[in-house]
């Protein structure tokens, strides 16, 4: 399993994507991520690689079967996901979604 | 400080008007992202692990109070109320939009700033000593030839795509607080010119620069300079991005070898065309007067009182100024290090009450050490109490400056995108665990630098204890180097037993502090001195958890 994330080309932002057809499909908030299967993640990837008036630097992140991060990934996209872990950050991703950390 | 001729003004002028057109064409599709991302690395638009960061120079480290308030502007209009000082100088935005990156550039330009040559393989922003035209040992002011390598290189033609990025670093005093030898060319100014250093460097195989020249007049800097370059950009590996550094190749020709060709190369330039009529020298050097000093009377007594009432000031003045040219002055260093908080963070807050300090008690300037500071270079020593307490109501009080809680720690895996491992959390974590005022004093200068991977922006190479993360197999993990250091006894630090966990660090620097405190021969014997004294591996057994 994978989820396909990237940045927001207006303003860099890190978003997730959750299905569907356009920008609105995608989400900040990485919990609503679309797990998706291998096959049908590499072709969506193809896809946005070339939407690049909508989102930047796009790639997939690898999955365990119970659905969390492989251990190769996991601190980086655990910070992706949840924002900065360092202080001075109240602004963090998982705080602006009022839940605790995704992953 | 320097004013910005017309030439200048046009010039940033022009960029930006550019660079606005090109973020325009590329919102709109018209530029695609490969074509778009060079452009914007130009500018200092870097796209991050969550969103644009916007990097910013402070040339050698000179800021009027003016620019700082209009980083606190930035930072609360554009970003999340914050930025980062770096160890290049810069200071950098993490949170900006690409929309708005336009308008924030044109801000820059109203207070004479801009964001070109902090990206690239170009010469990038020459750093100094943060006490330039203050320090008491200073022997002659590195800014005004400090602002010449900035004319000189900023749209220098030829050295735009040279085969990898380029740093000067330049002091002016005995004591070299500007890390000379771990720049591609380091300068070091003396009575009789500048003794030229080239090939040094951190990243993945560090070098000391080796002196190549003595006694270099300030008159011919730019020609020599020059020939430097050329021959690093005629031979430098360009297929090859780890070693396309002029100190891989200084070290395969050789120092004398590398200095024999630059001198034959400098004798073919027509030098007097390159380097700066005398007049131009003297006109920059105008823009670096003294302060017009306060003559306040200045009452030992009552400073002694102060200090006796308030344990804090007394600490703090122990601890964060330095002695000034003037008898009656100080300078002042506002660490931008307190418990538990990342090292060189601000607030916009905090930026403004900086800027007001300035105007109110330093003559309106500041500098950006390389140790992710903010100084005041000079200070009335009448004004300091005063000082201490706008300092302290803002929290930036932390009277650390030196010590082994005055980290420097690069933003690692909570911002960069290049990064194995955390360095801002392990450095908080190691700041709580040494909070303790007392302790910390007692332990004396200890220098920690941390680096979240092999680039080592956060200079580990030349910490007394450096600390480098890595990624084993998807976990962080830190290697602890002894031994550094980036002063005029510039040394490497070198990796000393095996690899920590995040939680085993700082119980291990206890241990290791333990022992240094039990080897040391009094209390003036610093850390760096004990471990030269008696060899890393005295202390790599206490590294690790007895078995
Ligand atoms: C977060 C964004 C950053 C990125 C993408 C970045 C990128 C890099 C890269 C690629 C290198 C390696 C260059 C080489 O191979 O020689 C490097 C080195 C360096 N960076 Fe950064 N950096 C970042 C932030 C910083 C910060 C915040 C600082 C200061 C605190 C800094 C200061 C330095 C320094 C001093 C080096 C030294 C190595 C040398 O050139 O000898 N960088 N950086
Ligand atoms: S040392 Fe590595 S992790 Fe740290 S800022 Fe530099 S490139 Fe990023």
């Amino acid at each position: 399993m994978k989820l396909l994330t990237a940045n927001r080309l207006t303003d860099g932002l890190v978003l997730w994507y959750a299905g569907g057809p356009d920008l609105s499909g995608w989400t900040e908030d990485a919990a609503l991520a679309t797990r998706l299967e291998d096959e049908a993640a590499a072709a969506l990837l193809e896809d946005w690689k070339a939407r690049e008036t909508e989102v930047v630097a796009p790639y997939l992140v690898p999955l365990l079967d119970e659905n969390t991060l492989v251990k190769r990934e996991y601190v980086r996209e655990h910070v992706r996901a949840n924002g900065p872990t360092a202080g001075q950050t109240a602004f963090d991703t998982a705080r602006q979604h009022q839940r605790g950390e995704v992953f | 400080m320097y004013q910005y001729d017309q030439f200048d003004h046009a010039m940033v002028a022009a960029r930006n008007a550019e660079f606005k057109d090109q973020v325009e064409r590329r919102l709109k599709g018209e530029l695609s992202e490969d074509q778009f991302k060079p452009l914007r690395l130009m500018n200092g638009l870097y796209l991050q692990l969550h969103a644009y960061m916007l990097r910013i120079a402070v040339p050698y480290g000179v800021l009027s109070s003016r620019q700082m308030r209009t980083f606190a502007h930035i930072a609360r209009t554009y970003d999340r109320d914050f930025g980062h000082f770096t160890t290049r100088q810069n200071i950098q935005f993490n949170w900006i939009k690409l929309a708005d990156t336009p308008q924030i550039l044109e801000d820059l330009a109203a207070v004479e700033m801009h964001a070109i040559q902090t990206s690239g393989n170009c010469i990038r922003n020459t750093t100094t000593d943060q006490f330039a035209g203050a320090a008491r040992d200073e022997i002659d002011d590195p800014r005004p030839w400090a602002e010449l390598i900035r004319q000189w290189s900023t749209f220098h033609p030829e050295f735009t795509f040279l085969p990898r990025k380029f740093k000067i670093a330049i002091t002016g005093a005995t004591r070299d607080r500007a890390a000379i030898r771990v720049h591609d060319i380091g300068l070091q100014l003396t009575d009789k010119g500048f003794d030229v250093y080239v090939g040094g460097g951190m990243g993945r195989t560090p070098h000391l620069g080796h002196l190549i020249r003595s006694g270099l007049p300030g008159e011919k800097l730019l020609s020599y300079l020059e020939a430097a370059l050329r021959v690093y950009n005629r031979y430098g590996r360009r297929d090859n991005i780890y070693k396309a550094r002029i100190k891989i190749l200084v070290s395969a020709l050789g120092p004398q070898e590398y200095a024999r060709q630059v001198e034959e190369e400098w004798a073919t330039l027509d030098q007097a065309q390159i380097d700066a009529p005398h007049a131009e020298i003297a006109r920059i050097k105008s823009f670096f007067p003294q302060p017009a000093y306060a003559d306040k009377a200045f009452d030992a007594a009552a400073l002694d009182r102060a200090k006796a009432a308030d344990a804090g000031f007394a600490r703090w003045v122990r601890n964060n100024t330095l002695a000034h040219r003037r008898d009656d002055h100080v300078s002042v260093t506002i660490s931008l290090k307190p418990t538990g908080l990342p090292p060189g963070d601000a607030s916009s807050a905090q930026m403004d009450v900086m800027a007001d300090a300035a105007d109110r008690f330093a003559y309106g300037e500041l500098r950006v050490s390389h140790e992710q500071n903010v100084i005041l270079p000079h200070v009335a020593k009448a004004d300091l109490y005063d000082l201490y307490r706008l300092l302290d109501q803002n929290g930036l009080s932390s009277a650390n400056v030196g010590k082994i809680t005055d980290m420097i720690a690069c933003p690692g895996l909570d911002y960069c995108s290049l990064a194995n491992a955390r360095s801002i959390p392990l450095a908080q974590d190691i700041s709580q665990r040494f909070a303790d005022a007392e302790l910390t004093d007692k332990i004396g200068d200890l220098q920690i630098k941390i680096s979240g991977c092999i680039n080592a922006c956060g200079h580990h190479h030349v910490g007394h204890i450096g600390i480098l993360g890595v990624d084993k197999q998807g976990e962080e993990f830190y290697q602890i180097l002894l031994g550094g250091r980036a002063d005029e006894q510039a040394a490497l630090g070198v990796i000393t037993g095996k690899g920590l966990s995040a939680e085993a660090v700082p119980a291990a620097l206890e241990r290791l502090i333990k022992l240094y405190l039990d080897l040391r021969t009094d209390e003036t014997e610093r850390f760096i001195d004990t471990v030269g004294r008696l060899g890393r591996d005295a202390f790599a057994g206490a590294l690790h958890e007895p078995a």
